[in-house]
């Protein structure tokens, strides 16, 4: 098995191309359709059109926004131009007590900024109010009532946590994240199978003969192959995401590593759904054939193109239940954009390593069955 | 040593190999010869126990190697009628890399590779890419993959097809010397018999999946012994001199070259005074008639009706 491993090396370190293609292709990809990471928040054009707006809670809250990067401007019509220029989709105009929203395209982001700008005048008239209520008392004591008040708007009095996975109700939508975790996903799916392929050839050249004859066992050849492959394929990963983290500079909200690790149920899923098509096709070129397909319509169902949540179509909503992809995009996104722990991600998990399990046995006995 | 009892191997509704039976000897080699399609390889995927036969049995030292081929495995070397080497890899990488499947390490790996680079005439090229090898010398590696582990018989399928006359020569000396030296048994399959005849204590020889004849060289001609050929030669052959030959009650085959005429009739039958006649007529001065002795050519040609190769 050490020696079948040794060789693969030997040959992957002598024609390293198609690795290092797929490689620079997913990192290609999600550069240039995610962005470099540094311009994912939405910026919303605003204008106060009251002065007392300025410094007053209302500004503190919305800067602290961490959706929406208000863009305070000194000229309403600076705002209107924008919008009609379509450089921003929805505008505000703030005054003491309402404020008014200029929507240029009808999105849904245009909800998600109300509600941000909600918040703040709660925030703001509780503030007033509070400021009134105590105004007949000393300089001392208004002082404590606003520390008081600064202390409970960062200390929520009940919090709200969802705690189901599949919640429909907060979407976390980041282009930066869904290509990134997209199109490695979709690449790795190449580099995997293509490594399998070999299998193939060594059946219809006659070495496979020469592996079964000699005293090394059957399972160890197999063990060499799957497992070669699922390495190349994690190396791919690992260096796509490192070249993100640590040159490019997208924080994967500090769980690098967890999303690294997490990542290996779909590696093997992976594997074990090449393993399969290895064994179900007739040759190397039905092979080569079938790959392609198999990898744009799996990143297609599974949502690294573009999210799930924007798909309606129920039938395409239950295909991707059964495919690896879905999981391994709801693992990524779980962790880095979530912030879901192990516990929470069971689900995916364990689906990942069923799918996993269950692949490779078929695949092995299909493969079996057909050669002798 | 080895013994084939009635060995099929049916594919939908045809079969590629029926009702086979054979036996090697120890230090024997055997020829197995047969036109394209005739079963061969199928028949030598059985042998080695790398297909299972549809019916029948292989028996090694009188133990069946259906179910537990693990001891067979061992003393056979293969070599298949393609190149199963990795094209990608040097000669000597190939030779590791099989030599480690074989559980060989180290130093005795190595000196093994060296004896076997030796043998097979590829020592001063070891460090090159096999895809840069000629036919012949791909044939050779082929065959010296299958001697890494020193094995007791060696199954060869069609180890010269399409090479040079050099490597050949090269790979008939190879095998007779494993033979001769080693006390190897060789089973190996050609389709031309020339090879056979030189290399084979004895042969058998299957067509579209039947035996049609085996024993040793002189027992297959024999086969013809009811026959005799004819050689005719001479410088000014014509159309009406073979025409008048196909005519002829006594001749029961006519192959026509050039400048030679080959014929089959009854042993008994005497054709020299009819031949001089007919020359006469047809207005041809005959250089010479002789009678040959067969070639498995021959043979094949007798109890088939076509030649062994188109
Ligand atoms: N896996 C298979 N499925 C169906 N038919 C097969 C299979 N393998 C071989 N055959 C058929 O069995 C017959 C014998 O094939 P085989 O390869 O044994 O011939 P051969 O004597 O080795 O010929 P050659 O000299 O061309 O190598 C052929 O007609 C071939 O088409
Ligand atoms: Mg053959």
């Amino acid at each position: 098995m050490i020696g079948i491993l040794l060789t693969k090396i030997r040959m992957f370190i002598r024609n390293p191309w198609t690795f290092i293609i797929f490689t620079v292709m997913s990192i290609g990809f999600a550069l240039i359709i995610g962005g470099n990471g540094a311009a994912t928040t939405i910026s919303v054009p605003i204008y106060a059109e009251d002065n007392s707006v300025k410094g007053s809670t209302l500004e503190k809250v919305l800067k602290e926004d961490e959706a929406f990067r208000f863009n305070w401007l000194k000229e309403e019509e600076e705002m209107l131009e924008q919008i009609e220029n379509g450089k921003a989709e929805v505008g505000v105009i703030l005054r003491d007590t309402s404020y008014q929203l200029i929507v240029g395209v009808d999105s849904p982001n245009a909800t998600m900024i109300e509600q941000a700008i909600q918040r703040a005048y709660r925030a703001h008239n509780l503030e007033t109010a509070l400021l009134e209520v105590s105004a007949t008392n000393a300089e001392e004591e208004r002082v404590s009532v606003l520390e008081a008040f600064d202390k409970s708007m960062n200390i929520p009095a009940f919090e709200m946590e969802t705690t189901s996975f599949r919640s429909e109700d907060a979407v976390i939508y980041d282009n930066t994240f869904q290509t990134l975790f997209g199109f490695t996903l979709f690449f790795v799916i190449y580099t995997i199978a293509y490594k399998l392929q070999p299998i193939l050839v060594e059946k219809r050249d006659g070495i496979w003969d020469r592996m079964i004859l000699s005293p090394v066992r059957k399972w160890e050849v197999y063990v060499a192959n799957l497992v070669y492959s699922f390495i190349e394929g994690y190396v791919q990963i690992v260096i796509i995401f490192c070249i993100f983290r640590f040159w490019i500079g997208v924080d994967f909200h500090g769980k690098f590593l967890e999303a690294l690790l997490l990542i290996t149920p779909y590696i093997f899923s992976i594997v074990a759904l090449s393993i399969l098509f290895t064994a179900i096709v007739k040759n190397v070129q039905q092979f080569n054939a079938i790959i392609p397909i198999i990898a744009v319509s799996m990143a297609m169902i599974g949502g690294a193109y573009w999210p799930l949540e924007i798909v309606e179509s129920k039938i395409l909503i239950t295909i991707s239940k059964i495919n690896p992809l879905t999981y391994g995009m709801e693992i990524l996104n779980g962790v880095v954009l979530y912030g879901y722990t192990l516990e929470d991600l069971l689900f995916p998990i364990s689906i990942l390593v069923l799918m996993g399990v269950v692949m490779t046995g078929l695949g092995i006995h299909l493969m079996e069955r057909r050669h002798v | 040593m080895l013994e084939l009892d009635g060995l099929s191997k049916k594919f939908k509704q045809f079969y590629a190999v029926k009702s086979l039976n054979m036996f090697v000897e120890r230090g024997e080699i055997i020829g197995l010869l047969g036109p394209n399609g005739a079963g061969k390889s199928t028949a030598i995927s059985m042998i080695s126990s790398l297909a299972e036969p549809t019916a029948g049995d292989v028996r090694y030292n009188n133990k069946s190697i259906l179910k537990k081929p693990g001891e067979f495995r061992k003393i056979v070397g293969m070599v298949p009628q393609e190149i199963a080497l990795y094209t990608d890899l040097t000669a000597e990488e190939n030779l590791q890399f099989f030599g480690r499947m074989y559980r060989l390490k180290g130093s005795i790996l190595k000196k093994r590779i060296q004896e076997i680079l030796d043998l097979v005439g590829l020592a001063d090229r070891k460090k090159d890419v096999v895809q840069t090898f000629s036919g012949g010398m791909k044939r050779r590696l082929n065959i010296g993959v299958a001697l890494l582990h020193d094995p007791e018989l060696l199954i060869m399928d069609e180890p010269t097809v399409g090479i040079d006359p050099q490597s050949r020569n090269y790979i008939l000396e190879t095998v007779k010397r494993l033979n001769k030296e080693r006390a190897m048994t060789v089973i190996y399959t050609s389709h031309y018999m020339e090879e056979v005849e030189f290399l084979c204590d004895r042969i058998y020889i299957m067509d579209q999946g039947n035996l049609i004849a085996s024993g040793t060289n002189e027992e297959i001609k024999r086969i013809l012994s009811s026959e005799k050929t004819i050689s005719i030669k001479s410088d000014q052959l014509n159309e009406q001199f073979i025409a008048m030959l196909q005519e002829h009650p006594l001749v029961n085959r006519v192959m026509s070259t050039d400048k030679e005429i080959t014929l089959m009739v009854a042993k008994e039958v005497s054709m020299f005074g009819d031949l001089t006649k007919l020359a006469e007529t047809a207005g041809i001065e005959l250089t010479s008639v002789h009678n040959k002795t067969p070639t498995l050519e021959d043979v094949f040609l007798h109890l088939t009706g076509r030649a062994l190769r188109d």
